[in-house]
């Protein structure tokens, strides 16, 4: 227990609290959190439009090579980052399988978008598990009778299946949305660094490493702080119940039906 | 099983009694005609990533980790174990050298900057002056790599500071890096040395940058304090500096130190 703790609380007694809030001010902090909120955003949206339908799609049929495209979407989660900024240069890069046509080397290169790319690769697969599983848990019977009821599938979705299996997707989400702040080798490779383009909170931590330890540590006292703050927000998220539901206390416990 | 296996143990006892055998009963082998000093033992060398090449060509024994000179300078700080340290700049080893993480610093070799531009020119760099052109995709080491400040540097006497870093698209953490980058066709051009260039021929093209522009690009190396094998980390100083050492130098691109001025 100690040891998981001590590198973090060592991060906010080594450098007395005044010096950490000065530091954000510095502009490549500031450029670096833009970069990162950005990117984080975006890619995060992107990866809840696409990975969520996805995710419902693999938990709820049945069908030849299943277990293949599973174990595909997955991969990326046992990949060395590294990897995924090779794969994502030799598809998307100036001389890739994709890259090379249609212009999409240059929408992507060395730009906030390709930080993007990076991210979803990385995180994606994390939530997209995540979402499989949780769909996997709603019951059956309840998605069966909402149908028996008459309500449409997409009606279904929304209605049932979603909201039962929220708190599994926001635990995966939190993931994602983690592990995609933490990027850095596919980013790096992949998308370069620059400061106020490409370089996120862990680009400038490794930049400022050996330029200006004391910025390194700011940024990095701040990627704890955020991390703290997702955590807590998706934890409280889910216990959150909106008043239609069966008990009328707004701050209900979330339990089964 | 075990009365089945003995002959098979037998028989490799006896070809092993064969072999050893033999190899004593060779005649020794007839000396050298010059005499070789005795190599020194390996040490744990951590050197600037132009070296990676030309480094283990002059000793092949030793352990070697290749990174920004920079990089590899915060790792000595922090108790890196390593044994001799080998910079792409003068300043990074005095700057040690006055923490007293090293011992005096020694010159070893001179390099030059040069352009690098992917095999298939995309973006028609011709010459230092095309950099200046709008959406020319420009990648260089960041300021803090000895190659990063060199470039600075050389932009700085040729007065093109603003509009070449206007087209940098990224600030690389080690020159090979840089390299890869260009040779990858992801950026237009790079700053790199001309020694990183040569290691891939077919892949970029060199575009000179004036003499009269260059910096002084000196690197130099040093004996790490807290070394456990200060005798032997000497040994591969020497080693560099011999003229063996110089020759494979030269031989993958480096330029001669200068004459000793005569004091």
């Amino acid at each position: 227990m100690a040891f998981l703790v001590l590198p973090v609380v060592a991060i906010f007694v080594h450098v007395p609290p005044g010096r950490l809030i000065d530091q954000l001010s510095n502009p490549i902090v500031h450029d670096a959190l833009i970069v990162t909120l950005r990117t984080s955003l975006v890619a995060q949206a992107l990866i809840l439009l696409f990975g969520t339908p996805l995710a419902y799609f693999l938990a709820t049929r049945r069908f030849p090579g299943r277990a293949v495209v599973v174990t595909l979407v997955e991969l990326p989660i046992v990949l060395p980052p590294a990897v995924a900024g090779i794969g994502l240069l030799v598809a998307f890069g100036r001389f890739g399988l994709l890259g090379k046509h249609f212009g999409i080397w240059s929408l992507l290169s060395f730009n906030w978008l390709a930080v993007t790319f990076a991210v979803m690769l990385v995180a994606g697969p994390f939530y997209v598990r995540a979402a499989i599983a949780a769909f996997e848990a709603v019951d059956r019977d309840l998605v069966a009778a909402s149908r028996t009821l008459g309500a449409s599938p997409l009606r279904t979705f929304f209605r049932v299946s979603l909201p039962l299996a929220r708190s599994g997707l926001a635990a995966g989400e939190a993931i994602a949305l983690a592990r995609g702040i933490g990027e850095f080798g596919a980013t790096i490779m992949f998308a370069g660094s620059l400061q106020g383009r490409t370089q996120t909170l862990s680009l400038a931590v490794y930049a400022e490493f050996d330029r200006n330890f004391d910025v390194a540590l700011a940024i990095s006292a701040l990627l704890v702080v955020l991390s703290l703050a997702i955590l807590l927000t998706l934890k409280v998220s889910v216990l959150w119940q909106p008043s239609r539901q069966t008990s009328p206390s707004l701050f209900a416990r979330f339990g089964s039906s | 099983m075990t009365s089945s296996r003995r002959p098979v143990l037998v028989a490799l006892l006896a070809a092993l009694a064969l072999v050893a055998g033999a190899a004593a009963a060779t005649p020794a082998k007839p000396k050298p005609k010059t005499v070789q000093k005795p190599l020194p033992p390996p040490v744990t060398v951590f050197a600037a990533s132009s070296l990676t090449d030309v480094f283990p060509a002059i000793d092949s024994r030793d352990t070697y980790s290749f990174a920004g000179s920079n990089t590899l300078a915060t790792q000595i700080t922090s108790g890196a174990p390593a044994d001799v340290f080998a910079s792409a700049n003068t300043t990074i080893p005095s700057m040690l050298y006055a923490q007293g993480l090293v011992e005096k610093p020694v010159d070893f070799t001179r390099n030059t900057l040069v352009i690098v531009v992917p095999k298939t020119n995309p973006a028609e760099i011709n010459d230092v002056y095309d950099l200046t052109k709008p959406g020319v995709r420009i990648d260089i080491a960041n300021s803090s790599v000895p190659v990063g400040s060199y470039t600075l540097q050389i932009l700085k006497n040729m007065n093109l500071t603003a509009p070449v870093l206007a087209n940098v698209v990224s600030q690389e953490t080690d020159v090979r890096t840089v390299l890869t980058k260009i040779a990858l066709g992801q950026a237009d051009a790079g700053f790199v040395y001309a020694t990183d260039a040569k290691t891939v021929p077919g892949q970029v093209t060199v575009i000179k940058l004036p003499a009269w522009a260059q910096p002084k690009v000196t690197y130099a190396m040093a004996v790490v304090t807290k070394s456990p094998n200060q005798a032997a980390a000497q040994g591969f100083v020497d080693e560099v500096l011999s003229k063996a050492g110089q020759a494979k130098l030269q031989y993958f691109g480096f330029l001669p130190l200068p004459a000793a001025p005569k004091t």
